[in-house]
């Protein structure tokens, strides 16, 4: 650490090395943390959760019971304990209130006046976060599985809008109604996204076991499909053919160059295709259990040297490379399933969000005193909370 | 020191004890202080203890590792760093998987896993995040109520509570019922019990109402002795009191008047009546003395003069009355009445009000009402309860009971009057015969009353000779009011003078052999109880009679003009058929004895063999007469015995005895085949159970239905029926193959 900073200093190392290093050194330490908490809210298990880009501050916390949450991250107080306070939510008295489990809570990118959400009731609902009232409301004929707006769209504001139907539909906030339809699937559509590089790309995944990249502003079609075989078995048997998963496909997420997708499924794999040609890259990550029933809500870190993604894996959360595959660690604390993940950059945190209606943080540990420079004073402050301390008895035949 | 570990981690957590031995535990304790890798290594034996499918194996285990959870802060990270699992093993939070039988120990898992987590989270929950979000999992999520250690939800707390007052009410509502109902009964009862009383008192005077007599007769004592009294006013009085001479003694009343009156009269009571003259004499006082069985003692100055007075030979009379103990109070023509009345009372009482309030009373208990109410009903019962004792102590014998209903129709009977008040009188009936003559029987549809001996009390029956239970359903018969024969017992009770029609004619007729007859018929009688009965067949319908078409099948001649058998015979004798009509099958199958001797045979412990078998027993070979050793008396059967002893003792060298050869073995260390000879106890000490002390789980599955699975289920058997089942479809085949849907299969 002292080397980077001092080879920065020098002007020896590409500005970006020293963050990259200390990022991923700070992930690669993420653990459950005493010090940070966050406030317990809901009442049910937790389905989304998203940070706004702008500050990194916010986050807003979807529940099955439709209840919404906007939480503060930053911690002020200047004392290492934290816990992380809910500024205001969306209880079940609101009148705005989701009758049904919000699926999922976007932030408007560009701004915090304004976030998404949708949920089983069959709506999408637009928030002013500052009054905390519903700005507007786009309802469907089945139940709504996911959403996403483009994190670089300019020229455009449309939602993407998975739901039960077999069509995507993209909403479009400037006008207030759909302004397409996008047909393809076969079954609902467990999951969409939109590229973060190209503004009119995007990826939509359903429970058909296939992940279709589209062009919005070609109306004909999909761009493509992904093809887990890469068109080589195809051939074969056709009915395999293109087919991402060959279960359903529930989790979409792109990594922050916009250059690679990866996919979940319910085939218990994880796959990593090149969102430019299509291709499946064959990373292997082994075994990743999922079971959601729904979307699941996974992340990438950002801003690491080789990246990583956090995988909802049961009552855990795994964390892969995502370009060798391997798994790196297994960060245990949640009771019950799992069900999204969230990554917050600037400070390489963690929050996830389980059924047993907990957003855990997950912090990276502080440093550890390197042994040489401890003075023997600081030996008693390693013990300094008394429940760290052995309590063994003193007599011998007493044990 | 690791095996050590292992060993006691082990140790303890077979021990099947709810509670850890203290001493192993101290020495865990040791070793795991020692260091920290121990602790991490008994922290894997303990999980791996906490997985095994057994509650006890789990809860001595969570024992231990509440214990060390409190000491080491090495295994507080270890555990709470797997705290799910932890949670799973030992609370059951995952209902795919449920914790194990037993199914008590389970629940003392479950109960004190929820404590200790309490416990543990106001302990060290700020330190230690996943304790505290462990915690709040339970409490939030598994509604786990930590203040009430049951566990229960509140909706069944609730339910519960509803299901109380429920309750409550309907017992309320019920005592309020049970209450009116005692309000109206109450005078009932007290009417019957005054009754009840009243006619014990008639029937039994109460001793204590003699005390009147007593306080009269005390001044009397006083009274110089020889004074003379107008015995006048007194007379009535001695007269009764001689009738409870008796009774006066023990001061229980031990008969009643009509004892008496009836002349039933033991010896001591004929003694008594040679004293009654003297005591007539006597003065009161003496009497009472008498009665006492002590003769005048007191007054010694007045006793010269006393016998003097009184014309007595000697002072010294004794006068000894025997009483048997028991009360008994007879029935007879006086108090036929009241003990009718009496009886009906305590029917009344038993039947119907003892019941009642012994369900008041329950009701009242059971609604918690604890004030005048309950005390009533209790105040009755006992009032109830004292009353019928009384009747049962009076020991009433009853005459034979007739129905009521047959008393009624019985015009002349005198000891029912209030009867009479009851039903009416029935004239009676045109062209009614009180007695039918045997010969008319038939015509009314009776049984004829053909031996003489019905007289005696029961209908005659028909030919089969009477066995008891035809006599005992007769019975029966006359005492249902609406069966024809109550009426003609009736009939026959009510003429008992009428001289019975056939010993009437027989007296006419043969005055002189009257005896004879009789003799006879009581021979007769013992002949009937001999005889065995039989059902009703053929041979009895035809007993005596030649049947000569019997048997003979009769062949018509065809009478086709062609074809005709050259020669027919137009009867055949069918000897068999003739023969059943003439026989009777009966089977004997003798009787069952018990078998009296046993096999008496030496057992290897000294004992002699219990069992009694018929001929052979299934240990010892067959029974032969042995003496009280257990030796055969015959000397063949000895030399047989000692012979087979011979041939067992050379298959077994007496130098190969299997628990010197153990110890030898156990010696040098060398197998000397000691287990192989006696096989079946080197089998049984492989199958030992291998924690004896754990319950075992599997014991519970052996019930009638898995042995009988274990049977059925056996592989060879169900090979055996298979290969059965083939070999008859095969054999089907075989028979059927030249047809076509047999050919197929």
């Amino acid at each position: 650490m002292l080397g980077l900073i001092w080879a920065r200093q020098a002007g020896l190392d590409d500005p970006l090395r020293l963050r990259r290093a200390e990022a991923t050194r700070r992930v690669l330490s993420l653990e459950l943390n005493k010090d940070r908490d966050v406030e317990r809210i809901h009442g049910s298990g937790i389905n989304t959760l998203d940070i706004e880009p702008v500050e990194g501050r916010y986050m807003l916390s979807g529940g099955s019971d439709g209840v919404i949450v906007l939480y503060d991250l930053e911690n002020l107080t200047r004392e290492t304990s934290y816990t992380c306070k809910a500024l205001c939510s969306v209880g079940r008295s609101h009148p705005d209130v989701h009758k049904f489990s919000v699926e999922t809570v976007q932030w408007y990118p560009h701004d915090t006046g304004m976030f998404t959400s949708s949920s089983f009731d069959k709506t999408l609902k637009i928030w002013d976060t500052n009054t905390l009232k519903s700005a507007d409301a786009f309802h469907f004929k089945g139940t709504v599985y996911s959403h996403h707006m483009s994190p670089v769209a300019t020229n455009h504001c449309l939602v993407a809008v998975g739901t039960k139907s077999p069509k995507v539909q993209l909403c479009d906030l400037k006008s207030g109604s759909f302004s397409h339809i996008l047909q393809g699937h076969r079954q609902e559509v467990l999951a969409v996204a939109w590229s973060p590089r190209h503004e009119y790309v995007l990826a939509t995944g359903s429970a058909d076991g296939k992940v279709k990249l589209w062009d919005v502003r070609r109306a004909s079609g999909c761009l493509s499909t992904l093809d887990q075989h890469n068109g080589e078995k195809s051939k074969a048997s056709s009915e395999a053919a293109n087919s991402a998963h060959t279960g359903r496909v529930n989790g979409l997420c792109y990594t922050n160059d916009g250059l690679h997708l990866l996919t979940t499924g319910t085939d218990d794999r994880m796959r990593l295709w090149n969102s430019f040609t299509g291709e499946n890259t064959l990373v292997n990550y082994g075994k990743v259990c999922n079971e959601s029933r729904k979307g699941l809500k996974f992340t990438i870190s950002c801003g690491c040297d080789p990246e990583f993604a956090f995988v909802p894996y049961g009552s855990t959360i795994a964390v892969y490379t995502v370009f060798t595959g391997e798994l790196i660690t297994m960060l245990r604390g949640h009771y019950t399933a799992v069900n999204c993940c969230v990554f917050q950059p600037n400070f390489q945190e963690l929050y996830s969000g389980s059924r047993d209606c907990n957003i855990l943080a997950w912090i990276p540990a502080l440093r550890e005193p390197v042994p040489d420079d401890v003075s023997e004073k600081s030996l008693p402050q390693q013990h300094l909370n008394p429940a760290y301390e052995d309590a063994w008895s003193s007599s011998d035949d007493e044990g | 020191m690791d095996l050590r570990l292992a060993e006691l981690v082990e140790e303890l957590t077979t021990s099947g004890e709810p509670r850890l031995e203290p001493g192993k535990m101290k020495e865990l304790k040791k070793i795991c202080k020692s260091s920290n890798e121990h602790i991490s290594h008994a922290y894997h034996l303990l999980l791996t203890r906490l997985r095994e499918e057994h509650a006890e194996m789990r809860f001595s285990a969570f024992q231990i590792v509440r214990e060390l959870f409190s000491r080491s802060h090495q295994f507080r990270t270890l555990l709470i760093s797997n705290f799910q699992d932890f949670l799973e093993l030992t609370v059951g939070i995952d209902h795919e998987q449920p914790l194990p039988p037993p199914k008590e120990v389970a629940q003392k898992l479950r109960k004190e896993t929820i404590k200790s987590v309490q416990e543990w989270h106001e302990k060290y929950g700020e330190a230690y995040k996943k304790l505290s979000l462990g915690y709040h999992f339970l409490k939030k999520n598994k509604k786990v109520d930590f203040e009430d250690v049951h566990a229960r939800t509140v909706a069944e707390r609730r339910r519960e509570e509803e299901k109380q007052k429920r309750l409550d009410n309907v017992y309320k509502e019920k005592a309020k019922r049970a209450e009116k109902e005692m309000e109206e009964m109450s005078q009932e009862i007290a009417d019957t019990l005054t009754e009840m009383e009243n006619c014990f008192r008639l029937l039994l005077p109460d001793p204590f109402d003699f005390t009147v007599h007593d306080t009269e007769l005390e001044p009397n004592k006083q009274m110089p002795a020889n004074e003379d009294r107008p015995a006048s006013p007194w007379s009535s009085q001695v007269e009764v009191n001689q009738s409870y001479i008796e009774c006066m003694d023990d001061e229980q009343p031990c008969c009643s008047k009509d004892i008496l009156s009836q002349c039933v009269r033991t010896d001591t009571e004929l003694d008594e009546k040679q004293e009654k003259p003297e005591q007539k004499d006597l003065d009161e006082d003496t009497c009472s003395e008498s009665q006492s069985g002590i003769l005048a003692l007191d007054d010694d100055d007045d006793y010269e003069t006393f016998v003097r007075n009184h014309g007595l030979l000697s002072h010294k009379y004794a006068l000894d009355i025997e009483i048997s103990p028991d009360i008994k109070v007879r029935e007879n023509e006086d108090n036929t009445a009241i003990i009718n009345n009496v009886m009906d009372a305590h029917r009344l009482l038993r039947n119907k009000f003892w019941p009642s309030v012994q369900s008041w009373i329950q009701l009242f208990t059971k609604a918690g009402i604890n004030d005048d109410r309950l005390r009533c009903a209790i105040d009755l019962k006992n009032k109830m309860e004292t009353a019928m004792k009384k009747y049962k102590e009076m020991n009433i014998s009853f005459k034979a009971r007739k129905r009521k209903v047959m008393k009624a129709l019985d015009d002349d009977d005198d000891d029912d009057e209030e009867d009479e008040d009851e039903f009416v009188e029935v004239p009676e009936k045109e062209g009614y015969e009180p007695h039918i003559p045997d010969h008319l029987r038939k015509e009314y549809g009776l049984e004829p009353q053909s031996p003489p001996k019905a007289l005696t009390g029961t209908t005659s029956t028909g030919p089969p000779p009477l066995s008891s239970h035809t006599q005992l359903k007769d019975n029966e018969d006359e005492l249902d009011p609406t069966c024809a024969a109550a009426t003609l017992k009736l009939i026959r009770d009510k003429l008992p003078k009428l001289p019975p029609p056939h010993a009437s004619d027989s007296a006419t007729t043969e005055p002189t052999g009257f005896e004879e007859p009789d003799s006879k018929r009581r021979k007769l009688e013992e002949e009937r109880a001999k005889a065995p009965l039989m059902p009703y067949g053929l041979d009895l319908h035809y007993w005596g009679q030649d049947q000569p078409s019997a048997g003979k099948i009769l062949k018509f001649a065809s009478e086709h003009r062609f074809w005709a058998p050259s020669e027919v015979e137009e009867e055949v004798e069918n000897k068999e058929i003739s023969e059943m009509l003439k026989t009777r099958y009966i089977t004997f199958a003798g009787k069952f004895e018990p078998v009296k001797h046993k096999c008496r045979a030496r057992m290897p412990d000294g004992r002699l063999c219990e069992r009694q078998d018929r001929i052979k027993c299934p240990f010892h070979g067959k029974i032969i007469p042995r003496d009280e050793s257990g030796i055969p008396i015959n000397a063949e059967d000895r030399a047989r015995e000692e012979k087979m002893r011979f041939e067992k003792q050379a298959a077994h060298p007496e130098w190969r005895d299997p628990e010197f050869m153990r110890e030898i073995e156990a010696a040098t260390g060398v197998d000397l085949g000691s287990s192989k000879i006696n096989g079946k106890e080197g089998k049984k000490k492989g199958k030992k159970k291998k924690y004896p002390n754990l319950t075992d789980l599997k014991q519970q599955a052996n019930t009638s239905r898995s042995r009988l699975e274990k049977k059925v289920f056996n592989k060879g058997a169900m090979k055996r029926v298979v290969k059965a089942m083939n070999r008859v479809d095969q054999r089907k085949h075989e028979k059927f193959a030249n047809q076509f849907n047999y050919a197929l299969n």
